[in-house]
């Protein structure tokens, strides 16, 4: 056990953070984006006790599948295409997290709980999308009580060519980008990396790094020459760390996920590659990189 | 359109210098010329047929939305008085970004039990605006003329320093700048950039006594600019905000008691008045080019 007590918190990451728990897409058709996640090397593990919920793994990284109908307000129905519905955060003590962000500022969002379900802290993140935190993720985890494990299926797949959590990338409207660099640093902090630090193939907008040094958030304007290009806030796609990005890509495609080849334009090369937009939109980038040994 | 089109396309009014209902004040608006209205939290909660036919009626009038107010006696305040403004808050910004306003009008407390101390004054600042940025909204802080603390643009311009949010800036209005006589020289010293609006008034008098004379005036008897006795300040107002760089919205701040007796369409003909002799005249604006557009602003590098 951490104590806690005696450890004063870091001043550079002051909610504890250690990385993403998972992310969670909302979809009318979660079987569809079931294939698509299977074929990028995940696979499904456990269902929800109460809602039409699927939890999907590789390695360490966990994606939900959510195709629930939410009565919470502010929140959208599943639509057909796949969205990114939430980030959720692995943090020293979540209760202290959420009420950290509260007294910042942060929207709280109500929840809707179940018996014997747990209490995840939610706050409004960018357009309809939320930011959990969970504390419990280590000897224990939030699987173990709100979801049923599928019989049969290996609780622990390994990650296809060692692919891990690197980022996600958010679109943001002409003029957003100091508001939403100030909204990850005052509520998570979140730095600005320098503009000649990049990863991948994709190297517009700005990257911040999270304070636990696990994962990124990219920031992409509109081309600005584009009138009336704003559309709205979302979180686009995520980004896998992968250490062999071409090995990474030989592997998927054998599984049959396609990828853009562009010889002037983006293609797959040593430093990234960009699968092409499934579903209506549901892209995947990968990057080169070697994940970060656990904190703590 | 009846008239004319005059280069005033960042020059809008204020329902609050009409009566009648909100249909009737955006129509009048727009028949006028203008392009653009300024609306109050009170036009939707007033709304007969409900905030959303509200929200339908401003969206389908074809007006871009200036900004939305006002927030009062937001900011000092502590424990259950701070919670309860943070709820008020709240409510106003859905409505606000509901209507796709861009823009919260925030008004400097005028509370007993609001603290003088500039640190909780930023910090409060800084959470509405941090409440406001997932919405796309930002925050301009008013300093009304009869604010406890925070009377003076100055002083509402070293709190928005001292917050620091990227999506918090000024509301400048000309009735509150020119009652307390704070030095307009001043202005030189804001950063444009930081100006989310400007709101014009005139009034008639040429000097206010008391701080009583100065809020029955500035509620009931202020007029349109260039109507009262005080053109030729609002003109150098605006003419010096035009060459420090501000490129935001002017707004009519008009609150009138005769103007809420009178047909709309005569107070909009006023009001368009104003806009035409602040663009032509004052800022001595060509008229617009055809097919002439606003480029979006660009984005800094980095």
């Amino acid at each position: 056990m951490t104590p806690d007590r005696e450890v004063p918190a870091d001043a550079s990451n002051p909610l504890g953070l250690d990385g993403i728990e998972f992310i969670e897409y909302s979809t009318s058709r979660p079987q569809a984006l079931g294939q698509v996640l299977e074929m990028t090397g995940f696979r499904p593990i456990a269902r929800h006790r109460s809602r039409e919920v699927l939890l999907y793994r590789q390695g360490e990284m966990n994606v939900i599948i959510n195709a629930h109908q939410s009565t919470v307000p502010r929140s959208a129905p599943p639509a057909e295409t796949p969205a990114i519905a939430a980030i959720c955060l692995r943090v020293r003590d979540a209760a202290a997290a959420y009420k950290r962000a509260l007294e910042r500022g942060a929207w709280a969002v109500p929840t809707r709980i179940e018996v014997m379900e747990l209490n995840i802290p939610a706050i409004h993140g960018v357009g309809t999308s939320r930011i959990y935190f969970v504390d419990r993720y280590r000897d224990f985890s939030i699987y173990d009580v709100d979801f049923t494990p599928i019989p049969t299926v290996d609780p622990h797949p390994p990650a296809l060519a060692g692919l891990h959590w690197f980022g996600v990338v958010q679109y943001i409207n002409g003029g957003r980008l100091d508001d939403w660099t100030e909204f990850y640093h005052e509520l998570f902090a979140f730095q600005t990396l320098p503009d000649d630090e990049r990863f991948g193939i994709l190297p517009k907008g700005r990257v911040l790094k999270s304070p636990c040094g696990r994962f990124y958030l990219q920031l992409i304007a509109p081309i600005p020459e584009l009138l009336d290009a704003d559309r709205d806030e979302q979180l686009q796609r995520v980004a896998f760390g992968a250490p062999d990005v071409l090995a990474a890509v030989a592997q998927l495609r054998q599984r049959g996920v396609e990828f853009i080849e562009s010889p002037e334009g983006v293609h797959s090369e040593r430093r990234g590659a960009l699968t092409r937009g499934q579903l209506g939109g549901v892209m995947f980038e990968l990057v080169q990189h070697k994940p970060v040994g656990a904190a703590g | 359109m009846m008239h004319a089109a005059a280069n005033i396309a960042d020059m809008g009014m204020d329902t609050i210098s009409m009566s009648g209902t909100l249909p009737m004040k955006l129509a009048a608006i727009r028949d006028a010329g203008f392009s653009q209205v300024m609306l109050s939290a009170k036009d939707l909660a007033g709304h007969a047929e409900g905030i959303p036919a509200a929200i339908d009626a401003v969206k389908s009038s074809g007006l871009r939305v200036t900004g939305f107010q006002v927030l009062r006696d937001f900011e000092g305040l502590s424990g259950n008085l701070h919670d309860y403004k943070i709820d008020v808050a709240k409510s106003m910004l859905e409505m606000c970004a509901a209507l796709g306003g861009r823009v919260l009008l925030v008004c400097s407390s005028t509370s007993t039990h609001a603290t003088g101390d500039p640190d909780a004054l930023a910090r409060d600042l800084r959470k509405l605006a941090m409440l406001a940025l997932p919405l796309g909204i930002k925050v301009a802080y008013e300093g009304l003329s009869w604010g406890r603390h925070i009377n003076e643009f100055t002083q509402a311009w070293d709190v928005v320093c001292r917050a620091n949010a990227p999506n918090l800036g000024l509301g400048l209005d000309s009735f509150h700048l020119f009652a307390t006589k704070t030095p307009l020289e001043m202005i030189d010293l804001l950063d444009p950039e930081k100006i989310f609006l400007v709101q014009l008034a005139d009034f008639m008098w040429q000097e206010i006594r008391s701080v009583e004379e100065r809020i029955a005036t500035a509620r009931t008897f202020r007029v349109f600019p260039g109507e009262g006795a005080h053109s030729a300040e609002v003109a150098g107002l605006v003419t010096q905000l035009d060459q420090i760089g501000y490129g935001g919205d002017y707004s009519f701040e008009v609150f009138n008691d005769d103007y809420q007796q009178m047909p709309l369409a005569t107070v909009a003909q006023r009001a368009y008045r104003a806009a035409v002799w602040l663009g032509e005249e004052v800022l001595q604006r060509s008229m617009p080019l055809p097919g002439q557009i606003r480029l979006r602003t660009q984005e800094p590098a980095g």
